[in-house]
């Protein structure tokens, strides 16, 4: 679930953070920059996991600021193919069920991955396994395990501003609602699906 | 920024669990403050590891897993002698899930089925359950380990 991941990245530690051990400012300036993050291709950063290297602190011309050059690992969470996670039940729809974690939010199982035999409930908005006479119920909130199958990355940069043309008023606004990072997962096999059931 | 090596090493849910612990005593003692997403984001990843069905949720007190307790179980396994060697994708998994029984420990192995018999399949089952410990049988006295052992990375898988 989680890996460490080596990057080497300029620090500037401002002259209000003089105050701090330099290993203190260094620790807190990562953290600040990374954790909580989603990188691209690389994962959500959790927390710096150990700095290896750092160089003398440089003062440049203009500003106070420390230039430090560190080479550190951070621990990042990055599910490899195939691996088994247990998250909780955020949302369902007809196209699938939406999962998350504490931490992390954006994971999806399309209904074509739920165990054969799945069919959603429209009056109660949910889905349910229907396996030889017996019933059972995907319920929200309720903690399940799946298998990772594939990831999804969208890069965040800002796009340009459009030119509004009053006759496209009615056109959809092109939104940017897709998530960095997003995971699919699959609920189909032996000991995926919610956790009481295999207990 | 400069990614030098988008993937060092692989970690357990243990080690990770560990790495916050340990952080957030240190900087108790020295009486630090984190950046707030940084002590956002790790009380959320200590709350995700200590929740069912996490074998981590009863650590404090069992203290079940230790960084002697991963080599004491790659050691175990390889004793089992079993027909088809364990990928180290599949041990990371078997010990973040700790698997009690055949269907669990069949979402940490690939092809289980066509790879061990169900003799061997108890067997892992078995051996991972007295080396990490068991959903039951917690606090089990036989089982507790020398805490202050330090987490490596680098040993074993």
């Amino acid at each position: 679930m989680f890996i460490l991941t080596k990057i080497a990245d300029l620090v500037q530690i401002a002259p209000d953070d003089f105050r701090k051990q330099s290993y203190a400012a260094v620790e807190d300036n990562i953290n600040a920059k990374y954790a909580n993050k989603v990188v691209q291709k690389i994962g959500l950063c959790i927390c710096l996991w150990d700095v290896l290297w750092a160089s003398e602190g440089l003062i440049g011309q203009g500003d106070g600021m420390v230039n430090v050059n560190v080479e550190f690992r951070l621990v990042v969470f990055r599910p490899f193919q195939g691996e088994a996670i247990a998250a909780r039940i955020a949302d369902q729809t007809p196209e699938g069920i939406n999962l998350a974690t504490d931490f992390f939010d954006d994971i999806f199982v399309p209904w074509t991955e739920l165990p054969e035999g799945s069919e959603f409930e429209p009056a109660e908005n949910l889905w349910v396994w229907k396996d030889e006479d017996q019933v059972m119920y995907f319920d929200n909130n309720e903690m399940v395990r799946f298998k990772v199958i594939a990831e999804e990355w969208h890069d965040q940069t800002p796009s340009k501003p459009v030119e509004v043309v009053e006759a496209t008023e009615d056109a959809p606004k092109p939104t940017n609602s897709k998530p960095p990072y997003r995971i699919t997962g699959s609920m189909n096999g032996p000991g995926l699906g919610c956790c009481l059931w295999w207990e | 920024m400069k990614i030098v090596e988008s993937q060092n090493a692989l970690l357990s849910n243990y080690e990770v669990y560990q790495h916050i612990v340990d952080q957030r005593k240190r900087n108790t003692a020295q009486n630090r403050r984190l950046p707030g997403n940084v002590h956002h984001v790790m009380t959320e990843v200590l709350a995700y590891l200590r929740e069912k069905p996490s074998p981590l949720e009863t650590q404090d007190e069992t203290k079940h897993y230790s960084a002697t307790a991963i080599p004491r179980l790659l050691e175990k396994l390889r004793e089992a002698n079993l027909p088809s060697e364990l990928t180290k994708g599949e041990l990371l998994s078997i010990l973040n899930l700790r698997p009690s029984c055949s269907a669990l420990l069949s979402t940490a192995i690939e092809d289980m089925e066509e790879r061990f018999d169900e003799e061997q399949q108890n067997t892992i089952v078995d051996i991972v359950g007295d080396v990490l410990g068991r959903d039951e049988t917690a606090g089990d006295a036989g089982e507790e380990m020398d805490e202050d052992a330090v987490p490596s990375v680098e040993n074993g898988y």
